[in-house]
Parts: structure tokens; C-alpha cells; sequence
């Protein structure tokens, strides 16, 4: 097995909220990721994800549990003490017209990292600027552009050669294509598929897309209001999905195929809100399997079926119990 | 999206950059007025020297207080120095104190606003708390009561409207900063490994100064403004300097016995002056809001 | 009679830049679609090919510098661009609604949304209050809204963005549109939750055999949700017809790039060069707008391409339709 590049252990974030009020974004999250992986972390609104991919680059400082980066506990580090190690972990946002400084060339942008980590000197970083270019498929001839004079793809573009440009073990990407058109997301895939194969660098993928997440991601991390209730290899969790909420996100995708057969499960409400999360199992309330004991205590994440590699947060699994009625799925 | 390039031949006989001229004042016509009152006014300043009649301050005692006509156009004030000459060279003085003035003020204001919208905290508000105090009490006290203290100086008038108006810069830039901190462009360059002078000077500076700009044209009229206010009171800069302020104090006197060309030419050129600069100002506002937003995608 | 006919609608916007030259962006050139009663049709393209702006063309909510310069809009037989403002005014939020995107923000904030619902109510059908009131209630129970007797009180901002949708969707069926125009009705709503509201709008259409419109960009919504399909690039429908017959054998190159771009049809690493540049729309190019990104282009694409029928419904607008299998 290769080298770990990424260890969470429990990972807490919460927020303060106005009157005192406290947003429970993250709450005791754990994974890997080793080099040469992709995790795809997936989830909606209230998931934790974006929160959890800030936090493990310390853009965000952890409430409680552990992050440790190549063997190396950077947990309580502070800002100052996180900024040479930026050189190895990168991030990818998701909107590619604000991630980019409006008022610096392309040019700059992508050689920035290099200035800031680097000693190479102006004519170098002018030189592996373009080499990065032409590697993210871009012409050199968009370096003494400005962002605004580039489409969505070729600013994301510009991203990814910003975020590969020292060499980072670890790239978290937020979203990389959900902001962009059709017809563009499938050339940045593909980019990013090279660049993994390449670089042997560890990616954390976030997106609510399981279609994209589908396509790169080894493993899958499925989130629900800050906790794991799914953790897997990519093609089980595909496959077959082990805890119900996967189970209903997974049918509420829609294939771009009017001849396949859907059978969903459309949950009942909405998610709630993580400011007053319930106690027990946190999908219990919208759950179709649900029994009084899911609402007392939050379920532990355990192996499925015997299965150490995927593991699932749902005390009806071991009863056997956890699947999705046929009555409730419809087209 | 820049536009498609026509042909050259149907674009007509106007050179490129009168036709940006035209465009900018469709769209701004208040702009386009302050701008040029300013050039002539800047234009004046300088040639001023070879075009005035008579030396701006020469007294002349046999000729005092001659009405406008024949050889003085606008009259002689009580010295009996040309008052043509004297506006005409009041314009040099009114840029010579405005610049260094507006100047002072963005090189304390934006700095500090800078770091007070970035940082936030206590730092942020004792300073707002200060510059709040500073703004409810009356400007020109406290204006008349410094230069009074230190002597009626050009650097020492300079200086306080400078620190006097580095408030509204830094207030404005300030604003724009709390914008900015939290857009994803600096979230990228703190995640690239940025320190944070670079952040504060290389990424949200750039950014964050237009407002500041369009406040530099509004400041200069004010500058100008109190600097007349302090020599009009006496402790700016005196006679004979041909500035416009001191010209209206000596012109007031000579108001009610009739003279009143004495003071009511330099309060003319005084009034256009700041008229152009606020209209500059404003229309650089204008222009510069909108159009950004709906430019930049 | 189609309940919605709209013939080669042309709108620009036309300004001038700072070089005090004009500038004509032409946003749309030539839609030309129809809907029937009963029916779903799917507004399929990425962004600026003019989806929203046909919708809000053909309601007549246009606003300077837009301008609709030629075509028709017929509604049950009349000109929409034809009639003055005051006809459209009323026919609007009565015979046709608009549900727009980004619900949150199109709800008036400071009035409770009861009070938005019986309002337009009011309006437009002469109601008294109590009648309003109850039909306000019928709508929110048939939109889904728990409660929906104390939801009246509730304000837009205690709402979430599912909430919110719904309450739009009520809003516009209040009083009883004869069609009804969804702009991205599920754009920013999590998974689990566009599900819901657009069982909840098929459903609608079904039981009251309304026409409905839904633009998206989501080629999974279109496949399961509409019954007809029109895609646009460049301000032009470039494909159209059944659904199934659509994405089972796509005419139009860019349809075919679109439909083979679905991570469920694709292949990483066989990825062909099908994104680029969104067209200028202020320099189009003579002839087909697709050319500069069209794998199949030959010199006959310089002249302007005519809607070619294929299948029943089935037309596209190109020179060099190849029907992939």
C-alpha cells in the first residue's frame, strides 16, 4: 500500500453563530487518503464538505481531532508556521472567475506559488509558467492575458496549472466543474485523470455530483450533516450503496438517458439545520428504514458485511435491514 | 468582450482617441464638464507665467484699486497688484496645495485602511472610534486651530489638510477591503502560501483603490476649499502670495466701499475650481462603479 | 392550435462603448419553437445561448439595451410582441407565469408570503380577500408545504431554498396559467431536493394539462422530465424534436458532443476538443455559428444552415447532419 499523504482523525469544526448559537459543521470525520489516491467526498448542502477541504489545507483552524500531512501533525500550527507548507498541499476552488485576482495576469498567477516557495529566479518562473501552460493545455499566448479575457474552462485551467506548479502531494478540489458548462467539465476530467496519473499526488475531489465524482475518485466519502455514513471503495459504493441515505442519493441522480429505468427514492423534507442537530443518527428523521433506536445515539462506523474497506454508519446494516423498500422507489 | 474592430474606413474621420472622448462623455457628461474645467484650469497654471500682464506681485501704490477696464482687465486690488494676473497665477498655488495635500492624505489613509478592514478587532475599532470623533468635530477649528499653533506655512497648511482628509480615504478603503476579504481570489493567496503584506499590497490594494481614486478628485476640492478658508481667516497663507483664498479676505474689505472686483474675481475662479473637481469626482464614481461590475464578466 | 408558437424571434442588445461605437450583440437569431397543451418542453444550452432570454423575450419583459427586432410569439393564436403593454401586463402572472432561478432573491422580502400569494391573486382574477386567502392555501398544500395554514405568515428569508421554489412554483399556478416558463427551477437545490420539485411540476402539468417550459442546462432533467427537447447554441434552436428520439440519435454535432459529454457516456481520455470559447455574440460568424468549434465544418457552413427535418418532430439545423447510431 502506498504512503499515507493525508490522516484525519475525528475532525470537529464548528462555527459560532449569532446569539450564541453554534454551527455544527464538521463532527468527528475520519479518513485517508494515500498518495497516488483520489477520495471523492460527496454530499449536499449542510454536508461539511467544503468545510472539511478548508480545514485540512488549515485554511480553517480544527475545533478538535487531528490532521496529519505526510506524517507530520498540523493540527495546531499556526498561520505563520502553515505557510511553507502550502508548497505541498494546493487547493482547486469552485467558481474560477473570483479565485483569480482580476487585476494580475495569467502569467503572474500561475507563477505566484513558485515565487512565494521557490528560488528560481524571474526568467525560470517565466519558463516553468509556460511549461505549466502548455501541460494544462492552454496557449502561452494567454499569459499576458488578464482573467477576465478568458472563458470559464481556460480560467480553471489557469487554477489547476496555478494549483500543480510546485509539485503538491495533496490537492484538494472544491467543486472543480460544477460552475462550468457541459461541454467544458468533460475536458477538465480528463485533464485531471492525467495529472493523477502523473503526479502520483493524493486529490480530494468534493462535489455533489455523483456522475463526475463516478469518474476519478478510488474511494468515496459520503457525508451527511458533518458525519461519514459512508466509506468505501468507489465501485461498492456505486454498486451497491450499504446505508440509506447513499442509497436515496444515489437513486436521485438523473442519467442523461430517456431509455433508462429510475427508481428512486425521493426523501420526504428538508435536511436540517447543523445548528441544532438531532441526537441520534443524523439521517433518522428523513431515513425510510428508521426505527426508534436510530434516534438514540449516533451509530459508529463498521464494516459492511465483513468488508474492512467499506465501511457504513447505520445500525439497521447488521440486521440486514438497511435497504431501501421497493415500494418506495418510483420512477 | 472588446467589440469587433470595424473597418477603418466606416469609422469615420475622427481620430481614435477624440472618439473616446465623445463616448466617455455620453456617458458621463459630468465627468466630461469637470475634466474640462480642470484642463483649463491645470493649462492656465502653467503657462501662467509668460501670459500674465503685469507680475502677480508687484505692488503698484499709485495705481490701487483701479476699476476693470484697459490695461488691468480685472481691476487692482488695494496694493494695487493686477488682479488678472494674480488669479491667473492663483491656480498654480490652489494645484500646488491640492496635490501634496490629497497626496498626504492616501499615503496615511490607505495604508491604514488597509489594515484595519483586513486585520479587524480591536485595532480596527479604535481607530474607526478616533477617525468617527475626528470627523463630528468641525474640520476647519480644527484646521485653523494647527496652522495657527505652527505658523502659516504652505508645508505646515499642506500637512494638516492632508491628515484631515486621510480618514475618508482610509473609511473607504477600508469598506472596500471588508468586501474583499472574503472573496475567494484571497482565499486562493492565502491557500498559494501568501504572506499577509503580500495579500494586504499585492492582491486587495490593486482592488480595492478605485473608491479611493474617485474620493481623490472630492478631496482636492476640499483642499482647496479650506485651504481659501484658512488664509480667508487669516492664518493661512498671507499676502501678497497670490492665493485665491488671502485675495477674497483682502477683497471682502473693499466689498462694501464699492471695489468689488477685488474679491469677486478669485472667488469665481475659487468656485469653478472646486465645481470642476467635484464634477470629476463624480463622474469618475459613476463611471468607474458600474461599468466594472458589468465589464468584468 | 399550439398553445405557444414563437417564429424566428431575433433580439440584440445594442449600446455604445466608450469609444462611442456602436455595438450590437445579437443574443438570439431565429428561435423558432412550438408547445402544446398537456406537453413538457425542455430549454436545453450551456451559458449565453439564450435560454432565459427567450423566455423572457416572449413575455415581454425585455429591458434597454435588449430589444426583440423581428419574429412572433403567438399565445393561443395572439402576438405577444404585437399587443401593448398593458394587455401583456395583464396576461402575465395570469394566463402565463415565470418561475424564475435563484429563488430566494425573487421574493419581495419585506412582504409575508401569504400576503405575496394573495396578491397576485388579487390582481389579476378580481378575488375577494377570503377567497384569495383560501386559494393561497390550496396552493401551498398542493405545492407540498407542511403546515401550510400558519405557513401564510411565514417570511421569505425563514424559508430554504427548496421552501423558497416551492413557493414560487404556488405563486405562479395561483392563478391558473394556461403556461407556465421554469428557468432553471432546480439550479443550486441539493439532489434530494430538485427530485421533489420536479416530481411536484410533473406531476402539476399532468393534472391540470398546462403547458409547461423548463430551461435548464441539466441534460438528466431533460431526459426524464420533458417530453420534448430544444437545444440551443448561439441564440439558435440547433436541434429539437422528442425526447427519446433526440438522445437516442442526435443530429447536430453540438448535440452529439453535449449528449456524449454526460459522465455517464463518458470515457476518460477520449475526451474530443467539444468545449471552447462561448461564441461572440458581437461578431458571429457569417453562416453557421458552430463552425469555429465544429469537428464536421466544410466550406457549404459558411452559408446559414436551414432546419432540416429528419423523424416526425425530429429537425435540426444543420448542413452536414451525420446521425450517429
Amino acid at each position: 500500500m502506498n504512503a499515507p499523504v493525508l490522516e484525519v482523525d475525528r475532525l470537529v469544526k464548528h462555527f459560532p453563530a449569532p446569539r450564541g448559537l453554534t454551527v455544527h459543521a464538521v463532527n468527528g470525520v475520519s479518513f485517508t487518503i494515500r498518495e497516488g489516491e483520489t477520495l471523492g467526498v460527496v454530499g449536499e448542502s449542510g454536508s461539511g464538505k467544503s468545510t472539511i477541504g478548508r480545514t485540512v489545507i488549515r485554511l480553517l483552524a480544527p475545533t478538535a481531532g487531528s490532521i496529519r500531512f505526510r506524517g507530520r501533525d498540523i493540527t495546531r500550527l499556526s498561520d505563520a508556521a502553515c505557510r511553507p507548507l502550502r508548497a505541498d498541499m494546493q487547493m482547486v476552488f469552485q467558481d474560477p472567475w473570483s479565485a483569480l485576482n482580476p487585476r494580475i495576469r495569467i502569467g503572474d498567477l500561475i507563477a505566484e506559488p513558485l515565487k512565494l516557495h521557490t528560488r528560481l529566479s524571474a526568467a525560470e518562473r517565466r519558463d516553468r509558467a509556460e511549461a505549466l501552460a502548455l501541460r494544462v493545455r492552454l496557449t502561452p499566448e494567454l499569459l499576458t492575458r488578464y482573467p477576465a479575457e478568458l472563458s470559464g474552462g481556460q480560467l480553471q485551467r489557469v487554477c489547476i496549472a496555478r494549483a500543480i506548479a510546485t509539485n503538491p502531494k495533496l490537492i484538494v478540489l472544491d467543486e472543480p466543474t460544477s460552475s462550468l458548462d457541459l461541454s467544458v467539465r468533460a475536458g477538465i476530467l480528463d485533464l485531471l485523470a492525467e495529472l493523477k496519473e502523473e503526479t502520483r499526488a493524493a486529490m480530494m475531489f468534493i462535489s455533489h455530483d455523483l456522475g463526475t465524482v463516478k469518474l476519478i475518485s478510488d474511494r468515496i466519502l459520503v457525508l451527511y450533516l458533518g458525519s461519514v455514513v459512508e466509506y468505501a471503495p468507489s465501485d461498492a459504493v456505486f454498486a451497491d450503496p450499504a446505508h440509506p441515505y447513499s442509497q436515496a442519493l444515489m437513486s436521485a441522480h438523473l442519467p442523461a438517458d430517456p431509455r433508462a429505468v429510475v427508481r428512486r427514492h425521493v426523501l420526504e423534507g428538508e435536511i436540517p439545520s447543523p445548528i441544532a442537530l438531532p441526537p441520534g443518527c443524523a439521517f433518522a428523521s428523513r431515513c425510510p428504514v428508521a426505527v426508534e433506536r436510530c434516534r438514540g445515539s449516533r451509530p459508529p462506523l463498521e464494516a459492511v458485511g465483513g468488508d474492512a474497506a467499506h465501511l457504513a454508519a447505520c445500525l439497521r446494516i447488521a440486521e440486514g435491514a438497511n435497504r431501501i423498500p421497493a415500494e418506495a422507489l418510483h420512477p | 468582450m472588446s467589440g469587433a474592430a470595424l473597418p477603418a474606413a466606416r469609422r469615420g474621420a475622427l481620430p481614435w482617441w477624440l472618439r473616446r472622448v465623445v463616448g466617455v462623455s455620453r456617458r458621463s457628461p459630468t465627468l466630461a464638464i469637470g475634466a474640462a474645467i480642470l484642463i483649463c484650469f491645470a493649462v492656465l497654471a502653467v503657462i501662467a507665467p509668460w501670459i500674465v500682464p503685469h507680475d502677480p506681485v508687484a505692488a503698484n501704490p499709485r495705481n490701487v484699486l483701479a476699476s476693470p477696464g484697459g490695461a488691468h482687465l480685472m481691476g487692482t486690488d488695494g496694493n494695487g497688484m493686477d488682479v488678472f494676473s494674480r488669479v491667473l497665477a492663483g491656480a498654480g498655488w490652489a494645484f500646488g496645495i491640492a496635490i501634496p495635500a490629497v497626496l498626504v492624505g492616501i499615503a496615511v489613509g490607505v495604508p491604514l485602511g488597509l489594515y484595519t478592514g483586513y486585520k479587524g478587532g480591536w485595532a480596527d475599532e479604535i481607530i474607526m472610534r478616533v477617525f468617527d470623533a475626528l470627523r463630528v468635530f468641525p474640520s476647519i477649528i480644527l484646521a485653523l486651530a494647527v496652522v495657527a499653533a505652527a505658523g502659516p506655512s504652505l508645508f505646515n497648511v499642506v500637512l494638516v489638510i492632508g491628515l484631515l482628509d486621510s480618514p475618508v480615504f482610509a473609511r473607504v478603503v477600508r469598506a472596500e477591503v471588508l468586501a474583499l476579504r472574503n472573496s475567494t481570489f484571497v482565499e486562493s493567496a492565502i491557500a498559494a502560501g501568501n504572506p499577509t503584506w503580500r495579500i494586504l499590497f499585492v492582491h486587495i490594494l490593486p482592488n480595492a483603490i478605485q473608491g479611493a481614486m474617485a474620493q481623490s478628485a472630492v478631496r482636492a476640492a476640499w483642499a482647496v476649499r479650506i485651504s481659501a478658508t484658512l488664509a480667508f481667516l487669516g492664518v493661512g497663507i498671507q499676502a501678497p502670495t497670490p492665493e485665491w483664498g488671502a485675495m477674497i479676505r483682502q477683497g471682502a474689505e473693499y466689498l462694501v466701499t464699492g471695489q468689488w472686483w477685488v474679491g469677486i474675481f478669485p472667488g469665481i475662479a475659487l468656485i469653478l475650481m472646486v465645481l470642476g473637481l467635484n464634477m470629476l469626482g463624480d463622474g469618475l464614481q459613476d463611471l468607474l462603479d458600474p461599468r466594472r461590475k458589468a465589464a468584468s464578466k | 392550435m399550439s398553445l405557444l408558437s414563437v417564429e424566428d424571434l431575433h433580439t440584440h442588445f445594442i449600446s455604445r462603448d466608450l469609444d462611442n461605437e456602436v455595438r450590437v450583440a445579437k443574443a438570439l437569431n431565429g428561435v423558432s419553437f412550438s408547445l402544446d397543451a398537456g406537453r413538457i418542453l425542455g430549454l436545453v444550452g450551456e451559458t449565453g445561448a439564450g435560454k432565459s432570454l427567450t423566455a423572457t423575450s416572449v413575455m415581454g419583459l425585455l429591458r434597454p439595451p435588449a430589444k426583440v427586432v423581428k419574429g412572433r410569439a403567438l399565445f393561443e393564436g395572439r402576438d405577444l410582441l404585437a399587443m401593448d403593454a398593458d394587455a401583456l401586463n395583464a396576461m402575465r402572472g395570469r394566463d402565463i407565469a415565470l418561475v424564475v432561478q435563484s429563488p430566494k432573491s425573487s421574493l419581495d422580502p419585506l412582504t409575508r408570503i401569504g400576503d405575496q400569494l394573495i396578491r397576485i391573486h388579487r390582481v389579476h382574477r378580481d378575488a375577494t380577500a377570503e377567497q384569495a386567502r383560501a386559494r393561497a392555501i390550496e396552493m401551498l398544500t398542493a405545492v407540498g408545504i407542511p403546515d401550510p395554514a400558519r405557513r401564510m405568515a411565514a417570511w421569505p428569508h425563514e424559508l430554504s431554498g427548496g421552501m423558497a421554489q416551492r413557493i414560487l412554483i404556488a405563486l405562479a399556478l395561483m392563478n391558473r396559467p394556461r403556461l407556465l416558463i421554469a428557468d432553471e427551477p432546480t439550479t443550486g437545490l441539493d439532489v434530494t431536493v430538485q427530485a421533489q420539485i420536479l416530481d411536484l411540476l410533473r406531476d402539476l402539468v399532468r393534472q391540470t394539462g398546462i403547458g409547461a417550459m423548463i430551461i435548464t442546462h441539466d441534460l438528466g432533467v431533460v431526459a426524464h422530465y420533458c417530453d420534448e427537447v430544444a437545444v440551443m447554441y448561439a441564440g439558435a434552436i440547433v436541434e429539437s424534436g422528442p425526447v427519446g428520439e433526440v438522445f437516442a440519435r442526435p443530429a447536430h454535432p453540438y448535440t452529439q458532443n453535449l449528449i456524449g459529454a454526460m459522465p455517464e457516456r463518458l470515457k476518460l481520455g477520449h475526451a474530443r476538443t467539444i468545449g471552447g470559447p462561448p461564441p461572440n455574440l458581437y461578431a458571429l460568424p457569417a453562416g453557421c455559428a458552430y463552425r469555429d468549434r465544429c469537428l464536421r465544418a466544410a466550406d457549404v457552413c459558411a452559408t446559414p444552415p436551414a432546419d432540416m427535418p429528419l423523424t416526425d418532430g425530429h429537425v435540426a439545423r444543420c448542413h452536414r447532419i451525420e446521425v450517429a447510431a
